[in-house]
């Protein structure tokens, strides 16, 4: 049940990202590996065929890693009333998601939280 | 499951609001133009000419894979042995679908999930009607009224299309496709040889009913029909600009950390 109902997160999740399911998620991203990373937005990429944030996480070590997350099209974050300016570089965030299956360091997002304790939706409500 | 998850995508996929007061200013919302009620009782609008009234913003209408609007096996009963091998294959490797690449995904999936527009021109007495497509390729489809195919068309990603009434449905005959694309997303072959008819009917304001017959001699043993639907978007909603190939990077994903 557990697996079923991340596999209806990610689904629900990446379609709304994808706009029109441009990708098949289960190539991308796998539904057992959930992450939680926090970090400063370092790029943000207001593009299509989806957009793309960057973010900058030091672990315990000091060793920087630039995560790449995946959210949903320019023109379906937009209805659901984001503009390119919704999230600045500089912000810093915890976000949650799945990672990729082939880049390891790439994952679709589930949900944001800035540091203020602001959720940013990653997917259009209807 | 499996349905819920898809009317679930199919749903955020649209990604409309459904107040017009929820809409960003350029999307037509609080300050946008003045909210009309959109409702299933109200009937399909009409032109001046008496035709019926087929333009806006619409979402859906052709998304679905086929096989889930038929029977289970029925779809794969009808293939040739070269199709259901290539069905097979494509399932097995659904990242191979072109319109992953951002390439038109042919006349069924212009309407996907993403908002699109029907436009007919002259606004009366119409000679052409056109669909523009928010989503992937970021094209449009044009049907050509009160004309006759030309003879053996070359293959192209949309072929030509010929549109009549009858009645108030919109009858649209479509040969000249290219086998470049998957028929939809579950990857269901066609060839060249592949004829649809559609019949386009506005079954109330904010409903579409498209019933299409898929005819392809060349994959499927005998002619058959699907059946789609199409909502219309909350008043005011306009298709927004989407140039998929800008970033791309689908195809970054097979090579492990490309990036």
């Amino acid at each position: 049940m557990r697996m079923k109902l991340v596999g209806v997160m990610v689904g629900l999740l990446v379609g709304a990202t994808s706009g029109i399911a441009h990708h098949s998620w289960p190539v991308e991203y796998d539904a057992n590996k959930p992450i939680s990373v926090k970090g400063v937005v370092s790029k943000v990429e207001w593009t299509n065929p989806h957009t793309h944030f960057y973010v900058d996480v030091i672990d315990e070590n000091g060793k920087l890693t630039t995560w790449n997350f995946e959210m949903a099209s320019t023109v379906a974050l937009e209805r659901g009333g984001w503009t390119r300016k919704t999230l600045p570089v500089g912000t810093t965030i915890t976000v949650t998601g799945f990672g990729g299956r082939a880049v390891t360091t790439k994952a679709i997002a589930n949900s944001m939280v800035t540091v203020d304790g602001k959720s940013l939706f990653v997917a259009p409500k209807n | 499951m499996i349905r819920v998850v898809v009317i679930s995508i199919a749903l955020l996929q649209a990604g409309v609001p459904r107040s017009a007061q929820q809409l960003p200013q350029r999307l037509g919302g609080a300050n946008g133009p003045e909210a009309m009620k959109n409702s299933e009782d109200r009937p399909a609008p009409r032109l001046a000419d008496g035709k019926v009234d087929l333009s806006g913003v619409w979402t859906g209408g052709g998304d679905a894979p086929v096989e889930r609007l038929l029977k289970p096996g029925e779809l794969e009963n009808l293939m040739l042995p070269w199709a259901k091998q290539r069905f097979a294959m494509r399932k097995q490797n659904p990242a191979t679908d072109p319109y992953f690449d951002c390439l038109p995904g042919g006349p069924l999936r212009i309407t996907g999930g993403f908002a699109w527009r029907f436009v007919q021109h002259p606004t009366t007495n119409s000679t052409h009607i056109f669909m523009l497509q928010e989503g992937n390729a970021h094209t449009y489809r044009q049907i050509f009224i009160g004309r006759k195919h030309p003879e053996d068309p070359s293959p192209t990603w949309y072929g030509h299309s010929i549109g009549r009434w009858e009645g108030d449905t919109l009858v649209v005959d479509t040969i000249g496709l290219n086998d470049r694309f998957w028929l939809d997303s579950a990857g269901t072959p066609h060839s060249e040889k592949l004829h649809l008819v559609e019949r386009w009917t506005r079954i109330n304001f904010t409903t579409l009913r498209r019933v299409v017959t898929i005819d392809d001699p060349g994959t499927f043993t005998k002619p058959f029909d699907v059946t789609f639907t199409a909502k219309l978007s909350v008043p005011g909603s306009e298709i927004l600009e989407y140039i998929c190939i800008e970033n791309n990077q689908f195809p970054d994903r097979a090579v492990p950390d490309s990036k």
